[in-house]
């Protein structure tokens, strides 16, 4: 049956001021959820109800900071906004193609609200976050109550669509982006019906790591369960031969697994991750890197 | 000189309502406050045809907080334009996925939400229809098992027994005959699926039924007068009993024509003892729910001479109209007395025909059903041209309508009907048809490409559709003008301003326009609808004008002892040419005192009406007739594009459009409505569609998330000429041109992408997956010929 | 530090200058509040799920959609509304540019339109037109076709710089 009123969310809204204490907020309350930006949370609570309560992580310092770790690399906290990570002056430095992936994120005041890590934790198939970071292979810091503290990398966060290895109420606090990939240039090409603020029906990032020997990443984005890395392609861009990029492209369209959906068709996806991979190498070479297409 | 300056018409002059826009001052429907309002929620049918047993309203009367419930049975009334086929809420049939079974009034909308949700629905469902095909099929389920029973206008002829609600043919000279002599003969077929409106403003109506029994209702709509006298056909109520206030609208585009939630609303209110009710739909019901526009499946057949001359031109439009065809019958009958677009074609057959389905109700929407008779005619045209070797603007030129020449339904055509050939060449030259070109992008994988195509338009409405206007002055001699058309984005009360303070010699900013239509305050208007407004009520302030300049006239005549035809109005007076005597306005707008103490004339004030005149029928098996309509606007647009040969998307790079208006009346006004209809029509070009389950007879995309339209960065570059051929009835000259904007977008975007890369797509929208299926089948060889320059 | 629980919440805002405060349901959006509660109906409700940008109004500073913005998030912050920006006679130099350049049509979007470009023009005074572009492709328009809103914002960015400069 449907009606024409939204149903009223009925949760009740918590303030922690620190990591701990958000995290002793989750154990104490019934069907609990962390707000970081809310731009997901609040459309879904209104489509779905059943959350209880939201815990609201903005106003926690330890997770409002963008710094440099330890290593040379740079530590995102969880309630930073993609905005505010698109334009830092060391994410732009440093981590361009984070920057240019997040600048093709939603809309400006989307931007202005959706935080970098609320965006992978969301674990959307066509999250525009996920990409970039896989290709720098970032490193998740989680923490749960008591205490507990583990890292995972990126590449093991994602284990279906809406699903990730988090536990329950544990907080993903920071994103930590490795020295290692710093100077990383990239593509990011993805397909949609409209030219912003649209759902990728294929996206592709090719990211060229500044110096080593594996340099080459490839992620793909809205064509699998997860954003995934293609890993057998990247080898093959490294070998830098007259083929590589047509050995890619196959590699890469063999490694997807698209679904046909209102947005396009399993087959043409496929294809496109190809055509796309293709569009994104002439584009690294050709030294833009804005990734807009055509 | 007296006068000059005030050349208000033709002048960039501030819109009336820009400052209250920018300021957020302006009110929409949902902005209003009203004490101890109640809100609605409709219960929408889930089924997209079923046999409607029973509703139990029972279980959501108990709901704490709920005022009132009602159903199809408590209001078993018929309403519609032009045919009336649906009731207020569905009786005893669901045809739709959305057709409201019931609705309740509570004090929140939680109470609401919970009540409706509580409401115990039986049905028996039936085989759906889903397309146009199967509606056609002599053994396919019947949507409307009582057609013939139905009440409805005149020229409108449903088919009882079938599915199809309205039927109009066109026939003229001898097709099969013309057809045998013709040296080439093509066919093809075009389709157009249903899309929406997208108005950023939802539909949302608030009614209020007082103690005494008058009905009050604030709606956003085009049409308070039609919206009053539809409700009173209804509910049997009495139109000085109803008024209906329509305040600022967030957008129209056709979808809040005619009457939508207003019936819903009232009868709801007639159950809450004088408190007001709110029924607002969200963006997902405005998807579904409400109104969309029609699908369209065109098959053209074109019989052409050795000169390039369409001598026999055959077009079956086969229309979606949705479950309730009430508007849309209109649309069908339109797109056949327009079937032959801008072109003159000696021998003709023509059908349009209306098939109900289970699918979205089908109704007006900005073209009235010329963007998708464009798609296929200006396609077929182009595909022709190619065909037969010549080049497409060439074979436009051939084949163009023009004075002396006749429309398919007969009507020749003088030369006040605008020039569609000039528009052509302009638009041709403009975008750089004109020149022989090889493709800068050579043999890489993005092609660019160029093509045009023409529009043309009618206004589709009953022969005596009236505007009209009052004008009033104030003590210090401004004037007050008051109107029902209603200011839906086009700048009608700009637009209205202007002709008032021109013809009564003001400054603009002495004109005020009421800003709220008002059936109880402001004078009767038909419809906003059909780019009829800048025209019937231009004329409209123009004769009301003259009334009150002949009664500042005649009141200066005694104050100055002259007689009135020797005065002459000026800026801010009425003056006497040969003494140089003056009286100034505000000694005379409210009767003049003399010296001694008596006075003369009095408030000065007029009403003014426009109806078009000489308007025949069309003749019921051919649909000849010589003034079909009151006044043609034709135009046309060039596009050139990007094709990514990869992937198959389409950038629209830039746009030049070109139309003959007979005055342009205000300059960036007209240029602001000309941009806008090109992204809408680039819009349902590239992106639009509604897409519906067929397991579910749902509509699988409602949502913006999901539906796309365009945005500030899918727009292109675009360049608005406009031609000057007075309109002989027109005011000043001014003819309609809001809707014909989008009309020619998806066609000449669909012809510069053979120009691109040869391959035509049949289906809109072009959607990057479809531009690379033709591609690919091009190169399998599979689709031979047009291929582009 | 607020670690209020049950439905009900105090929250205390900075809206338009003027600081204001309620107690309400922890669910209700910043937009519902403005709207319904303080009468501020400028911002409107398009699609309430963030698509549309008919609700952008300003939060310290940043454009945001007020549907995806719980009231209680905004709890301590400023607001700003259209109803802030300017009025009859002393409007703001890019809402008078909207008005100049004829950016306006039914005026549902107008208020976010410019709202969202004055948060750009915070960020980036002289903005080109394509990153005019970038910055409201989340305000949807279905009336302009968005030429004379990327005229207005230039011309209004040019007026806000003359403004600054003097």
């Amino acid at each position: 049956m449907l009606t024409t009123c939204p149903e009223r969310l009925a949760f009740s809204y918590l303030r922690p001021g620190s990591v701990d204490e958000a995290l002793a907020m989750w154990a104490g309350q019934a069907r609990p959820a962390f707000l970081a930006g809310g731009t997901d949370v609040l459309p879904r609570a209104r489509r779905e109800g059943g959350i209880g309560a939201l815990i609201d992580l903005k106003r926690i310092p330890e997770l409002d900071r963008i710094e440099q770790g330890g290593d040379g690399g740079l530590a995102i906290g969880a309630a930073c906004t993609v905005h505010r990570v698109a334009v830092h002056p060391l994410v732009r430095e440093r981590y361009p193609v984070l920057s240019a992936c997040l600048s093709q994120l939603g809309s400006f005041p989307i931007r202005n609200r959706a935080t970098l890590a609320g965006n992978i934790c969301n674990a959307s198939p066509c999250a525009d976050g996920a990409p970039a970071l896989l290709a720098l292979e970032a490193v998740l810091e989680l923490r749960a109550a008591g205490g507990a503290q583990r890292t995972l990398s990126i590449g093991d966060f994602f284990r279906g669509p809406g699903e990730t290895a988090l536990r329950p109420g544990e907080l993903l606090c920071r994103i930590l982006l490795p020295a290692g990939s710093a100077g990383a240039r990239g593509s990011y090409q993805r397909l949609a019906r409209r030219r912003a603020v649209d759902i990728s029906s294929v996206a592709v990032l090719v990211a060229r790591l500044a110096a080593g020997e594996r340099r080459h990443r490839i992620c793909l984005s809205s064509v699998a369960p997860t954003p995934l890395r293609a890993v057998e392609a990247e080898r093959v861009l490294d070998a830098e031969e007259p083929d590589s990029v047509e050995r890619a492209a196959e590699l890469a369209m063999a490694a997807c697994a698209p679904i046909d959906d209102l947005r396009g068709s399993a087959a043409y996806r496929r294809r496109m991750v190809g055509a796309l991979l293709g569009r994104a190498v002439d584009e690294l070479r050709s030294s833009r890197q804005t990734g807009v297409p055509v | 000189m007296s006068g000059q300056g005030y050349d208000w018409v033709g002048q960039d002059v501030e819109r009336v309502d820009a400052v209250d826009k920018v300021t957020g001052a302006a009110r929409y429907t949902a902005d209003l406050k009203f004490p101890r309002l109640l809100h609605a929620a409709v219960v929408r049918s889930s089924l997209p045809h079923a046999r409607l047993l029973h509703v139990d309203l029972g279980p959501a009367l108990s709901v704490p907080g709920v005022k009132a419930a009602v159903c199809g049975r408590d209001v078993p009334f018929h309403v519609g334009i032009y045919l009336k086929d649906q009731t207020v809420f569905a009786c005893d049939r669901v045809r739709y996925v959305g057709d409201p079974v019931a609705a309740v009034a509570a004090e929140s909308p939680e109470a609401a939400a919970e009540a409706a949700s509580r409401i115990a629905i039986d049905y028996e469902p039936l085989e759906p229809v889903f397309d146009v095909e199967r509606g056609l099929e002599p053994d396919a389920p019947r949507v409307h098992p009582e057609l013939g029973r139905y009440e409805c206008v005149p020229w409108i002829t449903p088919e009882p027994g079938t599915n199809v609600c309205n039927h109009l043919k066109v026939r003229k000279g001898d097709f099969d005959a013309a057809l045998k002599r013709c040296a080439h003969v093509i066919e093809n077929r075009f389709a157009v699926p249903q899309v929406q409106h997208v108005p950023l403003e939802p539909h949302v109506s608030v009614a209020r039924v007082d103690l005494a029994g008058r009905v009050e209702i604030h709606t956003s709509a085009q049409s308070p007068f039609t919206v009053r006298h539809l409700l009173c056909a209804c509910f049997g109520f009495k139109h000085a009993d109803v008024r209906v206030i329509v305040p600022h609208v967030g957008g129209g585009f056709g979808g809040k024509a005619g009457i939508n939630l207003e019936p819903i609303a009232t009868a709801l209110a007639l159950r809450c003892d004088g408190r007001p009710v709110r029924v607002a739909v969200d963006r997902s019901e405005e998807f579904y729910a409400v109104v969309v526009r029609q699908g369209l499946q065109a098959s053209l057949t074109s019989g052409v001479d050795e000169n390039g001359r369409v001598i026999a031109q055959k077009m079956r439009y086969v229309w979606d109209c949705g479950a309730y065809g009430g508007y849309g019958v209109n649309v069908v009958r339109a797109a056949g007395y327009t079937c032959g677009g801008a072109y003159a074609f000696d021998h003709v057959q023509g059908d349009s025909i209306g098939v109900y389905t289970n699918r979205p109700i089908g109704s007006a929407y900005r073209g009235f059903g010329m963007q998708e008779i464009h798609w296929a005619l200006e396609s077929q045209m182009d595909a022709v041209a190619r065909e037969i070797g010549m080049d497409p603007v060439e074979f436009r030129l051939r084949n163009c309508l023009g004075p002396g020449k006749a429309t398919v339904t007969g009507q020749v055509l003088d030369e006040s009907a605008g020039d569609v050939a000039t528009c052509i060449r302009k638009v041709a030259c403009g975008i750089g048809l004109d020149v022989d070109r090889t493709d800068p992008s050579g043999g890489g994988p993005i092609r660019r490409g160029r093509g045009m195509a023409c529009a043309v338009k009618a206004p589709a409405m009953p022969n005596d559709a009236a505007s009209s206007v009052i004008l009033k002055f104030c003590e210090d001699a401004t004037l007050e003008l008051s109107l029902s058309g209603v200011d839906i984005g086009q700048g009608l009360r700009t637009v209205a301003a202007q002709y008032a303070a021109q013809a009564l010699k003001l400054p603009i900013e002495s004109v005020r326009v009421h800003n709220l239509p008002d059936t109880h305050l402001s004078p009767y208007d038909w419809q906003t609808v059909a780019s009829r407004q800048t025209w019937a009520t231009g004329n409209a302030v123009l004769r009301a004008a003259e009334d009150c300049k002949r009664q500042l006239l005649e009141t200066a005549a005694s104050a100055l002892g002259r007689p009135a035809d020797a005065l002459e109005l000026d800026a801010g007076c009425v003056r006497d040419p040969d003494s140089g005597r003056s009286v100034p306005l505000d000694r005379l707008v409210m009767g003049y005192l003399f010296e001694d103490g008596h006075a003369v004339g009095g408030p000065v004030a007029a009403c003014a009406h426009f109806v078009p005149e000489g308007l025949l029928f069309l003749d019921p098996e051919t649909s000849q007739s010589k003034k079909p309509v009151a006044k043609w606007t034709f135009g046309a647009q060039g596009v050139e594009i990007s094709v990514d040969t990869r992937t198959g998307e389409i950038r629209v790079d830039r746009v030049v459009a070109c139309y003959d208006v007979g005055k342009v009346v205000h300059p960036s006004l007209i240029r602001g409505q000309t941009f806008g209809g090109i992204v809408q029509g680039l819009g349902t070009g590239l992106m639009e569609e509604l897409v519906l389950d067929r397991t579910s007879g749902r509509i699988a995309n409602a949502t913006l998330a999901d539906y796309k339209i365009p945005s500030s960065l899918d727009a292109p570059r675009m360049e608005a000429g406009f031609l000057e051929t007075p309109q002989a009835d027109g005011p000043l000259g001014a003819r309609g041109v809001g809707e014909h904007t989008m009309i020619p977008t998806p066609a000449a975007i669909a012809n510069a992408l053979v120009d691109a890369c040869g391959v035509r797509v049949h289906s809109m929208p072009l959607t990057a997956e479809k531009v690379l299926a033709a591609l690919d089948a091009r190169e399998a060889g599979r689709e031979g010929g047009h291929r582009g320059s | 530090m607020t670690t209020q629980t049950g439905e009900q919440i105090s929250i205390r805002v900075t809206v338009n200058g003027r600081v204001e405060t309620a107690e309400l349901r922890a669910d209700r959006s910043l937009l519902e509040w403005l709207r319904e509660d303080l009468d501020l109906t400028g911002a409107k409700l398009g699609c309430n799920e963030g698509e549309c940008g008919a609700c952008v109004v300003l939060l310290d500073g940043r454009p945001v959609n007020s549907c995806l913005v719980l009231a209680a998030e905004a709890d301590g912050r400023e607001v700003l509304t259209i109803e802030g920006l300017g009025r009859a006679g002393a409007l703001h130099p890019l809402q008078q540019a909207f008005v100049d350049r004829a950016a306006v049509q039914c005026g549902f979007c107008t208020p976010g339109m410019i709202l969202c470009a004055l948060g750009l023009l915070g960020e980036n005074p002289d903005p080109s037109p394509d990153e005019i572009r970038r910055a409201l492709a989340g305000n949807l328009c279905r009336c302009t076709g968005y030429q004379q809103i990327v005229e207005a914002v230039l011309d209004g960015a040019g007026r806000m710089r003359e403004g600054a400069r003097t």
